[in-house]
């Protein structure tokens, strides 16, 4: 697939969102307005411009990562747009927002190369670990954090009292975790899978090698337990489980990962409220129908009640899901467009994954194998966690659709995620690199060319 | 609005949907399916040596397609870092499935499985490749 076709696509998913919106304007009894060019120019400018920077910056790079973010990006705006109208236009503003962040990173990227991001690896870990705990300062400071459902997630940026802006700084984090741990576990991946010691039937390396993961555990508890965010906690846990896996080959880190964190759960269920409250939403939603189950349970009815096609666009109650822009969108999607509208959305995240993926497997060295791997990653178990959470195959965790769910921290997260991908998929094109490789790549190039 | 036009839009919607996805779906699918290392090139019949015991390049793999020529000089397909290969040392091609060698007329000689090569020679997976102190296998 070319870049040419990789254009059409955008449009043709600009068209998706603004037909989305007008079937939406016209299921209300109005005529499609202004809402509907707006989708149409903003979707087009925002991917567009990307688009652009790609060819200027990254022209070797995969041409399918951003159509797909760009439908998901537009089912996203329409059903935000469907429940919420002023939401949705924040939500543009945003898709703008992030379009040119994104156009930075890649810019940076280029100018810089991936090596800068391995260079500066403890500024990353410290960049993400002060953003994971910014929400902890008090509420009342100008920047300070805010309990919002419970959960103490945001940040928000008050000035005489008003608030400006709120973020999500945890989204952000990620990327920066991610871009951490994996220039940290390539350069240690060796020690990692070498078994030394034996534990009974264990065999297990180095302890000293096992403190990174010691650590992801007591990060993601400490995040369970103070900002009460099951979902971060879950992410960051199974994000480090998995990168060890795909650093090491050893899939005793995963199962390993998923032992510590059931061990910590079941603790933190004894001990705490809400997660206890969480854990029997899931197994007995009906038992407390009105309140703890409430959420869980109305997702449920706009699951079954959207059938095989959906209700058809603005036509459902998908208003009856308690924030069903954010972390039910899913479920607000599911009972519009029914099974095949939801099974499509699956389908593209699907897709996705195997791209990201991809482009790991084809990456020259560890660290961008990893990066690659664990950006990808981290877009696919937020997709799992959220999906199967509103579905109620895993306990809810309140966590947002990548792309898809209202929230400007989220898509600005996202689109980085993507553009870091676009540029690493650019590299294994180009290998004009001064590093030791230089030599394989080089023989290898000359081999294919003749 | 009538339940028709609604019901048509409601399709036209999920059917768009499908129509982009299959598109993506049918491209990323030979994508994915094609040689890791030549990821967007046709799939072609290629035939792989390593280099197995080299002062430099040990590790190294070496993809034929065609015909490619191996030497000392940076004129030559494939650069060996050896001080015995002559500049312009042996040519591999590939013939459907089966890879050749071809001595160039060389100084030191070329040897496969032990046996100096005086005409073409076909080469089979396992054999190992000598020229100077560079040592290949082939895949």
């Amino acid at each position: 697939m070319s870049r040419n076709a990789e254009a059409a696509l955008l449009v043709g998913a600009a068209i998706l969102a603004a037909l989305g919106t007008a079937i939406v304007t016209a299921a209300g009894g109005d005529r499609p307005d202004a809402q509907t060019a707006l989708t149409f120019i903003i979707m087009l400018a925002a991917f567009g411009s990307l688009h652009l920077a790609f060819r200027q910056w990254a022209a070797e790079a995969s041409p399918y990562l951003l159509p797909i973010a760009a439908l998901l990006t537009a089912v996203g705006l329409v059903e935000i747009f469907r429940l919420d109208a002023r939401a949705a236009s924040l939500q543009r503003w945003w898709l703008l927002i992030a379009a040119g962040l994104g156009i930075a990173v890649l810019f940076l990227l280029k100018r810089l190369g991936i090596e800068a991001l391995l260079r500066y690896r403890y500024l990353f870990l410290a960049g993400a670990l002060i953003l994971f705990l910014l929400p902890l300062l008090p509420s009342s400071w100008p920047l300070g954090g805010v309990e919002v459902n419970g959960s103490r997630l945001w940040l928000q940026l008050r000035v005489f009292d008003t608030t400006v802006v709120r973020f999500q700084p945890a989204e952000l984090a990620k990327v920066l975790l991610v871009i951490f741990l994996a220039s940290y576990l390539a350069s240690r991946h060796r020690a990692l899978s070498t078994m030394t010691r034996r534990l009974g039937p264990l065999s297990m390396p180095e302890p000293r090698q096992l403190f990174p993961l010691a650590a992801a555990w007591a990060l993601s508890l400490v995040v369970l337990v103070y900002q009460r965010d099951l979902g971060a906690s879950l992410l960051l846990l199974a994000l480090f489980a998995s990168m060890l896996y795909a650093a090491s080959g050893r899939l005793s880190y995963p199962l390993v990962g998923a032992g510590l964190f059931v061990a910590g759960a079941v603790i933190a269920a004894q001990v705490f409220d809400h997660v206890q409250r969480r854990f029997d939403a899931w197994i007995r939603p009906w038992d407390d129908f009105a309140d703890s189950g409430f959420q869980i349970a109305q997702s449920l009815f706009a699951l079954g009640s959207g059938s095989l096609t959906g209700s058809g666009l603005g036509l459902g109650r998908p208003d009856f899901i308690p924030s069903a822009t954010t972390d039910f969108v899913f479920s607000a999607v599911a009972e519009e467009t029914g099974l095949a509208g939801s099974l499509a959305v699956v389908a593209a995240y699907a897709l996705l994954v195997a791209v990201g993926f991809g482009i790991a497997l084809r990456a020259r060295d560890p660290y961008r194998k990893l990066l690659a791997a664990g950006l990808t990653a981290a877009i696919a178990i937020q997709a799992i966690l959220i999906i199967g959470g509103v579905t109620r195959l895993l306990p809810l965790t309140g966590i947002t659709l990548p792309f898809m769910s209202y929230g400007g921290s989220s898509l600005v997260a996202n689109v980085i995620a993507i553009v870091i991908l676009a540029r690493l998929s650019h590299e294994i094109g180009n290998s004009a690199s001064p590093s030791s490789l230089a030599v394989a790549s080089q023989l290898r190039g000359k081999g294919n060319a003749k | 609005m009538s339940a028709l036009v609604a019901n048509v839009l409601k399709l036209a919607f999920v059917g768009m949907l499908y129509l982009f996805l299959w598109q993506m779906a049918r491209s990323i699918g030979t994508h994915l399916g094609a040689d890791v290392d030549t990821s967007r090139k046709p799939r072609r019949r290629t035939g792989q040596l390593t280099i197995v015991r080299s002062d430099g390049q040990a590790g190294t793999r070496v993809t034929v397609s065609d015909s490619v020529v191996l030497g000392r000089s940076p004129d030559a397909d494939v650069l060996l870092e050896d001080p015995y290969a002559s500049m312009f040392h042996l040519r591999l091609t590939m013939d459907g499935d089966t890879m050749s060698l071809a001595d160039l007329g060389t100084t030191n000689g070329t040897y496969v499985n032990g046996r100096r090569v005086t005409g073409p020679i076909t080469l089979n997976p396992g054999d190992s490749v000598q020229v100077g102190k560079t040592i290949m296998e082939v895949k």
